[in-house]
């Protein structure tokens, strides 16, 4: 019987993902998203072909610091917190403004099934679009410049354990605000006021007393990210100075942040209405 | 317990103050069985507390023995086709019924023969391949309906199914429930009109402002008004003399001449002699310009019961 | 059966005038806006601000005789009411417009696509223009009432207090005033209802507005970091506005954004948004 209700939620979850993803990937109004991730892309490689076209030699060192610069700021704070933001909340919130979440709760799922089919397909297509985008900014980084020096950086300078902490940093934020927006989804029925919340919360971390800086995802993503660079001038408002945390820990804190808004969103789901009139 | 019955036991729902049903105690049997009230009388409520997408204020529901809070079992056998005129964006009409047949933790091969099977019996097999935004509200009751019966459900819930569909579609979806009562399921329909399930309904449910005012077998509900007599609107050119001849059937109640001298209305309760006895006299030459019920039987059950200002038919 | 040959009558009686007939989204539009209560307060909360600039005003204005309360003669106001004062009220009550905007915005457009309600309109004698500018209309007059309306109100307190001299030397202020907050209010009415129309979801386009801002502002940064150029600044256009502001109050620019770069900058965002809004506001999508 145990055996069986595994399988059963495993084929339920895989159903889930197979409808949730193609609707993520596919949605004309999704393409935002898409921009979003792809425009540190662009950037780099518009920066590698300029550099390629004029022959001239880019110092890689000064190159990672400012892609460390974008993905601490426009990466963590902006791109992945905004597209979270969109694809999380479309997950229950945006069903039940196109009067079509029903047709989930009438299928013989458990709802708590749901919900993680729903929480997983949100995390694949986030960490799919922005790790993605990591991966392509960092070669445009290393195809620039010349080979030795690009081979150095990877395997004598430590690089390569660079490209995975960034790729793994753009996957955990997807999972870690995820949780975060998918309960928002749920608690508010409009999340717009309490979004811009968290985003001020968010951005105040460095300026918070330890405990509650613990209380947020930008805290454990900035003990992840290899280089922090401190933020001066216009970027001072995204700035972000905490003493890093080991990186077990952050990971820890990252999905324990993402467990308990799942957990709480469970404890939503299970008593969801559909009552579209009033929303 | 696993009974055979949707039981409703003293079920309250409120929507804050506003009252959406109150203290409904029910057991439907197998059959159709219909809830008709007016727009407002909380049928839809009814429905949607009976799929557990609404949860009672108050009171126990059990379907068949289960919960409608354990959607894992309750859906196995419930199918339910909403009031909800609207769809999973972009989908066509084959992915919608197969997406989510998937969600029962089918196979695809078994999956994809079970939705040409639903698609089939709605007659929307030309236009599975269409996306659904482009259906015509006809088609899009169809492919609701295909959604709900899929899963070969034995507790089908319809809110308002027939809306919308032409008069064939419409005698061939109701031949559809039919045989699918015929075969021991119980089948649920919603409808503000008394008159359109009426002549296909085992026993219906009458509710009337979130109070089930009457149920039962339609039969039943109908002796309900023998007690009560029924108005006949006769306009002749002697009144009088129909009345005299009238008053010789014990059954009627009442006869009164109007003020035109051209018209009388009776009360009788058994309209069905009266009317034979009405051919006699016309026979006997007086003169008949119109009979008119002056409220027929469905109507006038459901007036009856729910009061003249419960909503027009 | 009788059949009555009865041929369609459409309706014969007066119209509104052409020109007013945006009026009638509007005038249902407020009934329903301030029935929300934290709308109201926010609304009401949104005076503060002018309350304060008046009494600094105030106190500019009889410096000399308050002081002389406290025997100080001969004191001078700390405080000068000059176009950088004003500039200072176009700072504090844009972002409050902004806000309010998003708030509104979005429920304007996209709960009627999304309820597939524009053919209700559109099949009365009512144009896509006049919805546009009805809908329009609805944020303009809200967002004017707390911005260059207190402001020229504000205006013409000073000039009050301190004479026909003052008023005539700072004229070009309210000029100021006035096609700071209207191009303000502009763009971002515009990219509210282009936005909303876009997504159709009023809550995906409430953040996304805010994204507009807040993620141009980032982008525009790394623009620059990763290229090393100085136009990325265009695409933050909170520094756009600045730039424009500091030109209309002839303030030095603290940013390195020409006038004339800036105000195409906000062409393109207007031309933009009226091209999404002229695409998105169809009756009828054809569904493929
Ligand atoms: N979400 C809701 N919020 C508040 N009141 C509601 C809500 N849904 C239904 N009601 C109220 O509950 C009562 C019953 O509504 P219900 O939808 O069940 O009626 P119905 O019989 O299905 O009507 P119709 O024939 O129009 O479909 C009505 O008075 C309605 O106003
Ligand atoms: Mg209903």
């Amino acid at each position: 019987m145990n055996h069986d209700s595994w399988s059963l939620w495993r084929a339920q979850v895989a159903a889930i993902l197979r409808l949730e993803i193609k609707k993520n990937f596919l949605a004309k109004r999704g393409l935002w998203i898409y921009l979003l991730a792809a425009a540190p892309v662009v950037l780099m490689w518009v920066h590698a072909a300029l550099n390629l076209r004029d022959h001239r030699v880019c110092d890689l060192g000064h190159d990672s610091l400012i892609f460390a610069a974008m993905f601490q700021f426009f990466y963590l704070r902006l791109a992945i917190f905004f597209g979270c933001v969109g694809v999380f909340l479309r997950l229950f919130r945006g069903e039940m403004m196109e009067k079509s979440l029903h047709y989930y709760l009438l299928a013989p799922v458990r709802r708590e099934v749901l919900l993680v089919g729903k929480y997983l397909a949100g995390v694949i297509t986030t960490s799919i679009i922005f790790c993605t985008g990591t991966a392509l900014a960092l070669i445009a980084l290393l195809v620039h410049v010349p080979r030795t020096a690009a081979e150095q950086y990877l395997f004598a300078g430590g690089g390569l354990g660079h490209v995975l902490a960034y790729i793994g940093t753009a996957a955990l934020a997807c999972i870690g605000y995820g949780g975060v927006f998918l309960l928002m989804g749920f608690l508010f029925r409009n999340p717009v006021v309490p979004v811009v919340l968290v985003f001020l919360w968010e951005g105040a971390n460095p300026f918070l007393p330890a405990l509650l800086k613990r209380l947020s995802v930008i805290f454990y993503l900035h003990s992840l990210i290899p280089i922090s660079v401190p933020a001066q001038g216009d970027f001072a408002f995204l700035a972000i100075l905490s003493t890093p945390t080991p990186a077990y820990l952050a990971v820890a804190g990252l999905l324990l942040i993402a467990l308990a808004g799942l957990w709480l969103a469970a404890r939503q789901v299970r008593k969801l209405e559909i009552n579209y009139g009033v929303e | 317990m696993t009974g055979n019955e949707i039981v409703f036991e003293n079920v309250s729902r409120f929507y804050g103050d506003v009252l959406g049903v109150n203290r409904v105690n029910l057991a439907i049997p197998p059959g159709i069985t219909s809830l008709v009230g007016p727009n407002g009388s909380g049928k839809t409520t009814l429905m949607n507390l009976m799929t557990g997408l609404l949860r009672p204020s108050q009171g126990r529901i059990d379907i068949l023995g289960v919960a409608p809070d354990d959607p894992e079992r309750l859906f196995r056998f419930v199918g339910y086709c909403t009031q909800f005129d609207s769809f999973p964006r972009g989908m066509t009409g084959y992915q919608f019924i197969y997406a989510y047949l998937r969600l029962h933790g089918k196979p695809h091969a078994e999956a994809d023969e079970m939705t040409w099977r639903a698609i089939d019996r709605v007659k929307l097999t030309d236009a599975a391949a269409r996306k659904i935004a482009g259906y015509s509200k006809g088609m899009r009751q169809r492919i609701k309906l295909a959604q709900a019966i899929c899963h070969n459900p034995t507790v089908l819930v319809l809110d308002e199914p027939l809306n919308g569909l032409d008069p064939l579609v419409r005698a061939e979806t109701i031949a559809l429930f039919r045989s699918l009562a015929e075969t021991g399921k119980h089948v649920i329909i919603s409808s503000h009109i008394l008159h359109e399930v009426d002549a296909i309904s085992d026993q219906v449910i009458l509710l009337s402002s979130g109070y089930v005012v009457a149920e039962g077998q339609i039969h039943g509900v109908r002796t309900e008004v023998e007690d009560h007599p029924m108005q006949i609107l006769i306009r002749c050119n002697r009144p009088g003399a129909l009345a005299s001849r009238i008053f010789e059937l014990d059954t009627v109640v009442e006869a009164c001449v109007h003020n035109d001298g051209k018209g009388l209305l009776v009360r009788t309760r058994d309209p069905d002699r009266f009317y034979l006895m009405l051919n006699r006299l016309v026979v006997d030459g007086v003169d008949l310009e119109s009979v008119a019920p002056a409220d027929d039987d469905v109507n006038s059950v459901y007036e009856y019961l729910i009061g003249p200002d419960g909503g027009s038919i | 059966m009788a059949v009555y040959k009865r041929s369609y009558h459409g309706y014969s009686g007066a119209l509104t005038p052409e020109w007013s007939r945006f009026a009638i989204i509007p005038r249902y539009a407020y009934r329903r806006l301030f029935q929300s209560k934290i709308m109201t307060a926010f609304f009401v909360l949104c005076f503060v601000s002018p309350l304060v600039f008046l009494s600094l005003i105030y106190v500019a204005n009889s410096f000399g005789s308050i002081a002389g309360l406290f025997g100080a003669k001969g004191a001078r106001s700390p405080i000068t009411i000059d176009g950088e004062f004003f500039l200072i009220y176009l700072g504090v009550q844009s972002p409050l417009a902004f806000i309010l905007a998003s708030f509104v915005g979005p429920g304007l457009v996209s709960t009627d696509l999304s309820n597939r309600a524009l053919t209700l309109y559109l099949a009365r004698p009512f144009s896509r223009v006049e919805y546009v500018i009805g809908k329009m209309s609805v944020l303009l007059v809200l967002l004017s009432t707390i911005t260059w309306i207190p402001g020229l109100i504000l205006f013409g307190v000073q000039s009050a207090l301190a004479g026909g001299g003052w008023l005539i030397h700072n004229l070009w202020v309210a000029w100021a005033i006035f096609a700071g907050f209207w191009i303000w209010i502009l763009v971002i009415a515009l990219t509210a209802l282009a936005l909303s129309a876009w997504v159709k979801w009023k809550i995906a386009a409430g953040a996304l507005l805010l994204g507009v801002f807040f993620v141009g502002a980032g982008l525009g940064q790394a623009i620059n970091a990763v290229l090393d150029v100085r136009w990325g600044r265009l695409i933050n256009l909170s520094d756009v506005f600045a730039a424009v502001w500091s030109n209309l109050f002839r303030m030095p620019n603290g940013r390195d954004i020409s006038p004339t770069s800036a105000w195409i900058m906000l062409a393109l965002v207007c031309a933009s948004c009226i091209w999404l809004l002229y695409r998105k506001l169809r009756a009828v999508e054809v569904v493929r």
